[in-house]
């Protein structure tokens, strides 16, 4: 796993919003497009497969993303506490997928990093750099979307009302967070 | 703004996606066997017209799929957008 040093040790507190990095959290990405795969997936985590677009599940744990017809991005909840567990969920499921070749699992925790917004401000936040209409998105508890904030690739899970889940990719989190600093002092 | 309906993801901005030319060339089947002139005919030769024309496009910063779209190069009206391997829709 990558030791570094995050941008943001605290969060970052505005009237309304809070920005805040969550290091470091487990996740997965899972592509396949064969039924066992998708039988095997609900077996191993005890979650189904969310087949809808823009849509997630969860569980107590875990929180399953759609992220296209056949890949998805698996999220733990709580941040890893050792060195062993981040390997565990990775273990279980690339021996029940990869290894038969049900389909891929890829760790992806050090790919992309978390960032929690949360507060009445967030869709003000992400409307200042973002083309995506959040009107539905905001009605509907655990909508997904991948889209682009500030040219940047980003996905986005609606977690609980007014609190967002942000995925950006590692190298652009320095700038987005920057960006976002500045946004919000705007506001 | 400009809105693609993406047949995966639904309705998004245009900055979402990126182009990838025109739609349904075929690669010939035996490259040996053609002249350079054919070559270049299937690697290079667009029609490019004014009016509808049936183009490839990526949802890029989305779902990552491609998918086809019947798009009217004059004024941008999108008439049909249908999955790869699918016939045009519309003639
Ligand atoms: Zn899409």
């Amino acid at each position: 796993m990558l030791s570094y040093n995050s941008v943001v040790n605290d969060s970052i507190k505005y009237n309304d919003l809070t920005i805040s990095v969550v290091e470091s959290i487990t996740k997965i990405n899972l592509r396949g497009k064969k039924r066992d795969f998708i039988t095997k997936i609900g077996k191993s985590i005890s979650i189904l497969l969310p087949t809808e677009s823009n849509t997630s599940s969860n569980n107590e744990d875990l929180n399953l993303l759609w992220l296209s017809p056949d890949e998805w991005m698996l999220y733990e909840n709580e941040k890893i506490n050792s060195e062993n567990d981040i390997y565990n969920l990775e273990d279980e499921l690339f021996k029940e997928i990869s290894k038969i070749n049900y389909g891929s699992v890829t760790n992806i925790t050090d790919h992309w990093v978390m960032i929690n917004l949360k507060g009445q401000k967030v869709y003000e936040l992400l409307s200042t750099s973002c083309p995506f209409d959040f009107k539905n998105f905001k009605q509907n508890k655990g909508s997904v979307v991948q889209t682009i904030f500030n040219h940047i690739d980003v996905i986005i899970h609606h977690k609980k009302s007014n609190d967002l889940n942000l995925f950006v990719r590692r190298s652009f989190c320095d700038h987005l967070l920057s960006w976002m600093r500045d946004a919000a002092s705007r506001m | 703004m400009f809105l693609i309906n993406c047949p995966y993801c639904g309705e998004r901005d245009q900055s979402e996606f990126s182009s990838g030319g025109e739609a349904h060339i075929v690669r010939p089947k035996q490259p040996k066997e053609l002249s350079d002139d054919q070559w270049a005919e299937f690697l290079f030769m667009r029609k490019n017209i004014k009016g509808v024309q049936f183009e490839r496009w990526n949802h890029a910063h989305g779902c990552r799929k491609w998918f086809n779209m019947a798009r009217d190069t004059s004024n941008d009206k999108i008439h049909a957008v249908y999955k790869m391997g699918e016939k045009p829709p519309i003639k």
